[in-house]
């Protein structure tokens, strides 16, 4: 343990209680950052307490970490200084719940699953389906801006939040937009602090806008012989007047993956076989007018869709959606892949990079967001592939108007890569937001964006 | 600043003919929607980024203040000169540059017209959401500005849920992309930040916004009420079973009679309120949502039920809500609009307080609420002539607003803050808040020459609203 945390390790306390504070070693080793471990973790119970122990490290000159359970803490570049972790998972109540104006207000620490949970007693939720599935935490997943493939039909984080309290480093918890649907006083802080990866702020608070519940859906399967096929199908359902909750293109590999076989390159099928799953919602009437159009459709491509039963479809769409995790959660896969893109890139991306891992001994298991834009990529081989193999991925999402991030990997391999890509001209800025937010570069110091 | 030379300098920059200098020609730009101020040294018409870039870059050197401007449809005051200064109208940058269905983007200039761009992408069946009722005259740059609203946006988002990318001039003449034609790009979220950032952050010279496909179908309906309170909990009826319709509007009886007067959209003479429903979507989702409305507002009393039958009919239905504020002008010399917004469920408790505020300083109000979203626009009638009247239209006017803020909502929905309400801004947030705002706005706009004293309280007045009718 370093000199500098033995005596904030008492400040710290002073704020939270001592028990509330802790430097055990197997307790910091559990928050650990691509292999960084901090020197002691705080556990923090109030907006207050918050800002207080941020305060309190950048007076001390500390880096502060802030999570909850963790599913997205592999996201970043390797931290340059990790002293104290700030847990949130003590800050889970709910502020503030108006069902009837469809408006709640919950602290970060509540795991997502509860939150629809506690929501599901009005038949209400967040219409969201974001990496990490119930376990993701409220703050997490608006720190990641986690959107999945739902984003097509009901928009993402940014769309759904109202407001937020955020705690600075300054010690202050500062509030910004409100608990109204439709609201312009002031600059709108919280999209700044959506996608922000805990580096700016931390996010005490989040008021969210409330959906009814969609209890009817239907999900159908389509298998269509080529991406050419499944491109016209994208085209075709998103001209037309249907709009599903949300599709999305599985390739091969991603279809072995969910199926339950081990991963391993010769034991991933190749370029081959694509499934399309499409899920909508609405009274029975709706579903049928989805069913005979979809089926149309897919006739015309010569792709006949097929109707799966509910319990089998809720069981794709969990993992489907939380793929970036799942991946790595249950079959060991260590280098995943977000790419993000104009929708019409996105196909071409998935056959591209299938190409050019293959040329490198690495299978593919692929998943698109179709009508929004993302790709999401685990790649599986015997080795670490080369960083080549990044870089040429990358260039590929760049050529097609897009961008390309390593959202997992080794520590090893992100020594030698570029997690995020490049900057734009648009960079200079965010830095000195940076600077106004965070000047001693406390709060997750060197993880984001530029190593920001 | 000396005007000629500012004048000489503008002209190197452009071409004559779009540099206005002369007072007759510089009246026209003392006012917005809201109100009038005082005149700019000069207006400026950049054609381009480039002019854009150049004109700022002269203003920071000489020091001259920069008031961007579109159609000058705004409400708050935010496209009006306080300090001095020019204005630089986007009005010639109305290009539609890219439309890309596939990807469901367009790329535009800021001076394009809300409605043009939706005209522009009807006949392949798709839509730009965001409608505000002067969507026939202002312009999208304005519409980023300001994150303007409308009536349709209760179901679908404001323009910050459609707009995903920007071109950016910053006060030092530096030019910056944000964002992108698709979601996720890294880093910060510059672009939802810019807009409703009200001009004072960087000019935008170009924007990417989302085109959204037309629904299958729509349909509108009238609910006409004997009792205010019977329109009300309708709404509060529709919002607590789940029902989204695409828009909800309310007018009370006043308001309606004048509006009627004025645009014959066939509303009920008698009548003590009505709601404008609509909803959009598949044919089958449409005409489950509508029999759900119906039932809903006859369940809470509602006289009678219409429903549109025809394009026509529905066009004149909205007609008569779009054109409310003109038609207002036959009652009053002139009217006072606010832009408060509560939660929806104090609807009723709103609604009494307003008639309470009606008596307390006898000046009449009309009622017209985007109900469906809480956002209201309480229209105080009064004679800009009597200074008694325009005081106490004032008072009601901030009473009412501070009771929005009471109840748990905002001081403004879509109109934005600009330069009536900036002094309002302690109402509902801390100097902390206002601080980090500070700050924020500092990364962008250090000198302040880009639109000085909007948004942000000036810490010179204590909390009042401000306008000045002339």
């Amino acid at each position: 343990m370093s000199r500098a945390t033995v005596g904030t390790e008492t400040d710290f306390a002073a704020i939270v209680g001592e028990s509330r504070v802790s430097a055990d070693t197997a307790t910091c080793a559990g928050f650990a950052v691509d292999g960084v471990r901090p020197h002691c973790v705080v556990y923090a119970a109030s907006a207050e307490q918050v800002a207080e122990v941020l305060r309190c490290a950048a007076s001390h000159e500390l880096a502060v970490i802030p999570s909850r359970n963790g599913t997205k803490l592999a996201i970043g570049n390797p931290p340059r200084r990790y002293d104290v972790a700030l847990s949130l998972k003590d800050m889970n109540r709910v502020w503030y719940y108006e069902p009837d104006d469809l408006v709640v207000s919950v602290e970060p620490g509540m795991k997502f699953g509860d939150l629809q949970h506690f929501l599901g007693r009005h038949n209400l939720w967040v219409p969201l389906d974001p990496a990490g599935g119930e376990r993701a935490s409220v703050g997490g997943l608006l720190a990641a801006n986690a959107a999945g493939p739902l984003r097509l039909h009901f928009g993402g984080p940014r769309d759904m939040v109202l407001g937020m309290k955020i705690a600075t480093v300054d010690g202050k918890v500062v509030k910004t937009g409100g608990r109204v649907v439709k609201n312009v006083a002031g600059y709108d802080l919280a999209k700044l602090l959506i996608g922000s990866y805990g580096t700016l702020g931390v996010i005490v608070e989040a008021t969210f806008k409330l959906y009814p519940r969609v209890v009817e859906r239907a999900t159908w399967l389509v298998e269509p012989a080529s991406l050419a096929t499944t491109r016209s199908l994208r085209r075709d359902i998103l001209r037309s007047p249907l709009r599903p909750l949300r599709m999305t293109l599985l390739n091969a590999g991603a279809q072995a993956l969910l199926k339950g076989e081990e991963p391993g390159p010769d034991r991933l099928p190749g370029a081959a076989g694509f499934q399309v799953w499409i899920e909508a919602g609405g009274s029975e009437r709706v579903i049928a007018r989805y069913s005979s159009e979809l089926g149309a459709l897919g006739a015309k491509l010569g792709a006949p869709l097929r109707r799966i039963e509910d319990d089998i479809a809720a069981k794709i769409w969990e993992p489907i959606a939380d793929f970036g995790v799942w991946l790595t959660r249950e079959k060991q896969v260590p280098v995943i892949l977000r790419a993000a893109m104009p929708i019409a890139a996105a196909e071409e991306f998935l056959e591209r990079a299938e190409r050019e891992a293959q040329t490198e001994n690495c299978a593919v298991a692929g998943i698109v967001q179709l009508g929004v834009g993302v790709v999401e990529l685990g790649l599986v081989s015997d080795r670490d592939p080369r960083p080549e193999l990044i870089a040429s991925l990358r260039h590929s999402a760049t050529s097609l108007g897009g961008n390309l991030a390593v959202t997992r990997c080794p520590a090893e391999l992100k020594a030698q890569i570029e997690v995020w890509g490049p900057p734009g001209d648009d960079f200079e800025v965010m830095r000195k937001l940076k600077a106004a937010w965070d000047p001693r570069n406390t709060l997750s110091p060197g993880r984001f964006f530029g190593g920001v | 600043m000396a005007t000629d030379s500012l004048v000489r300098d503008l002209t190197r920059i452009t071409a004559p003919d779009r540099v206005l200098s002369s007072p007759e020609d510089l009246m026209l730009y003392e006012y917005d929607a809201l109100s009038s101020r005082q005149a700019p040294q000069a207006v400026v018409f950049p054609e381009s980024t480039q002019e854009v870039a150049a004109i700022v870059k002269l203003a920071a050197r000489l020091g001259v203040p920069v008031v961007a401007r579109g159609a000058g449809t705004g409400l708050s005051g935010g496209a009006v000169v306080t300090e001095g200064g020019l204005v630089l109208s986007l009005a010639r940058m109305k290009k539609i540059l890219e439309i890309d269905f596939e990807n469901l983007r367009a790329r535009v200039q800021p001076g394009v017209v809300n409605l043009d761009l939706t005209l522009a992408v009807a006949d392949q069946g798709y839509c730009y959401v965001p409608d505000p009722s002067s969507q026939k005259a202002c312009t999208l740059g304005g519409n980023v500005a300001e994150n303007s609203g409308g009536p349709h946006t209760l179901c679908s988002g404001v323009t910050t849920n459609h707009v995903l990318g920007l071109e950016v001039v910053l006060p030092d003449g530096g030019v910056i992309r944000t964002g992108g034609k698709y979601w996720d790009r890294p880093g910060y979220d510059l672009t939802g930040l810019l807009v409703g950032s009200e001009g004072t952050l960087g000019i935008v010279t170009e924007i990417i916004v989302r085109l959204t496909r037309r629904p299958d179908d729509v349909k509108t309906l009238l609910a006409i009420y004997d009792r205010v309170a019977d329109a009300t909990a309708t709404v509060a009826a529709v919002t607590a079973r789940g029902i989204t319709p695409a828009a909800l509007e309310m007018m009370d009886g006043f308001t309606l009679r004048a509006i009627e007067a004025a645009t014959h959209a066939g509303y009920p003479l008698d009548s003590a309120a009505v709601l404008l429903l609509e909803v959009e979507g598949l044919k089958e989702e449409v005409d489950e949502a509508a029999l759900a409305l119906d039932t809903v507002a006859r369940e809470n009393h509602a006289r009678e039920v219409r429903t549109a039958r025809t394009a026509e009919e529905r066009d004149l239905l909205w007609r008569g809500r779009k054109n409310a504020f003109g038609a207002m002008g036959r009652l009053s010399p002139n009217f006072y609009v606010q832009d408060g917004v509560i939660p929806r469920t104090r609807l009723v408790e709103m609604l009494d307080y307003i008639g309470e505020v009606e008596q307390r300083f006898g000046q009449r109000v009309g009622n017209i609420f985007h109900a469906g979203d809480g956002n209201l626009h309480p229209l105080i009638m009064f004679d800009a002539r009597n200074p008694e009247e325009q005081r106490r239209t004032l008072l009601a006017a901030e009473a009412i607003i501070t009771k929005c803020v009471e109840l748990g909502g905002s001081i403004t929905g879509e109109h934005g803050v600009g330069i009536e309400k900036n002094e309002l801004m302690p109402l509902t947030f801390s100097e902390d808040d206002l601080g980090l705002m500070r700050r924020i706005k500092a990364v962008f706009n250090p000198q302040g020459t880009l639109n000085p004293g909007k948004v942000l309280p000036s810490g010179k007045m204590c909390g009042e609203l401000r306008i000045q009718v002339s």
